[in-house]
């Protein structure tokens, strides 16, 4: 079952999303009808109940209960994925950061309050965070840094990258917060 | 990517579909104030531009891979392009960015096991042709992250208007 859901993904052209580990909700069976339902979400998420009860041999209202259930269980989220692009967003840096004299979890929430950081990550390897910064523009960075990061006591170096072109972005997996 | 012209109509759309893509079209009309017509061609348009794209997301019971890993390569300037293309190549792989700085290049991937991560990263990655070094690193917390801005990347886009 599990191989089905990730085979299906695979071959889905459709756009996806990201993951992480933190926040896993205890045990949802997904069965058979399930990972179908997802795997025609996936290959058209605007497509109405109807449309994927006909795919699958099945009646609107096992699609609708069945998606109902996998959202209460905040296991599914049908979204839209924007592009960077269409927020302005025409910057985008990675940047490796060491920390120093303070623990690297605390430094990383104070990143994660910043908006225009993007993505936090404590991670294992040379760094201690790996963070994902989208700006307008070249301007935007002077802010960043002498206003912003600046006041971030524990960090040691920040070592950029400048993101020049992305080949491949293809998440499907993501923590899933409840609905507010 | 030629930078679009998007209105305020354009960002509520986004909005309201960026937190639940399957809402009607009526409905979003209802909300919005303009008609169905307008909901269907901004949606389609947006699309076409590969402004948005739409998809289904699942938790992890699901998926069963929770750890997101980089793979830093460093590769020969001259190369780069086609290494990242046999990157991307790779199924396990989520995410191919082409940078400047101290890697020309950041892969990610879900894993499952360290033993899947090694084998990427030291086996198919480090073989590919142009390929100095790699190094891994595994996010083992993560504070933050906004699943709902990517890059659409050309390939990608499909999705068409359903509501007919």
């Amino acid at each position: 079952m599990k191989l089905t859901a990730t085979q299906s993904t695979r071959k889905s052209p459709s756009r996806c999303l990201i993951q992480p580990a933190s926040d896993m909700t205890p045990s949802f069976n997904f069965d058979a009808t399930d990972v179908n339902i997802v795997a025609q979400l996936r290959l058209n998420g605007r497509a109405n109940n109807q449309q994927v009860a006909d795919k699958l041999g099945l009646t609107a209202t096992t699609v609708s209960t069945r998606i109902k259930r996998m959202e209460d269980a905040n296991q599914l989220r049908v979204v839209a994925v924007s592009d960077f692009a269409a927020h302005g967003f025409n910057f985008l840096l990675r940047i490796s950061v060491e920390v120093d004299g303070r623990p690297a979890s605390e430094v990383a929430n104070d990143l994660a309050e910043l908006p225009q950081v993007f993505a936090v990550h404590l991670v294992t390897g040379r760094y201690d965070i790996d963070m994902l910064v989208a700006l307008h523009d070249f301007d935007d960075l002077a802010t960043l840094l002498l206003d912003k990061l600046s006041t971030v006591s524990g960090i040691r170096t920040l070592t950029p990258a400048i993101v020049v072109d992305i080949i491949k972005y293809q998440f499907d997996v993501a923590p899933i917060e409840g609905r507010g | 990517m030629p930078t679009p012209v998007l209105d305020a109509l354009d960002h509520q759309l986004i909005n309201l579909l960026s937190r639940d893509a399957r809402v009607s079209n009526r409905k979003i009309a209802a909300e919005l104030g303009v008609t169905e017509g307008t909901v269907r061609g901004r949606i389609k348009r947006l699309q076409q531009d590969g402004l948005i794209a739409f998809t289904a997301v699942t938790g992890f019971e699901m998926a069963r891979k929770s750890r997101l890993s980089f793979i830093n390569v460093q590769a020969d300037v001259d190369k780069v392009r086609e290494v990242a293309r046999a990157i991307s190549d790779l199924p396990q792989i989520n995410a191919v960015l082409i940078t400047m700085g101290q890697f020309n290049i950041t892969a990610m991937c879900l894993i499952e096991e360290l033993d899947a991560l090694v084998e990427i990263a030291s086996d198919q990655i480090l073989s590919i042709n142009g390929v100095h070094h790699v190094e891994t690193s595994i996010a083992v917390k993560t504070m933050k992250y906004n699943a709902r801005m990517a890059k659409i990347t050309s390939h990608q886009v499909v999705d068409e208007d359903s509501e007919d």
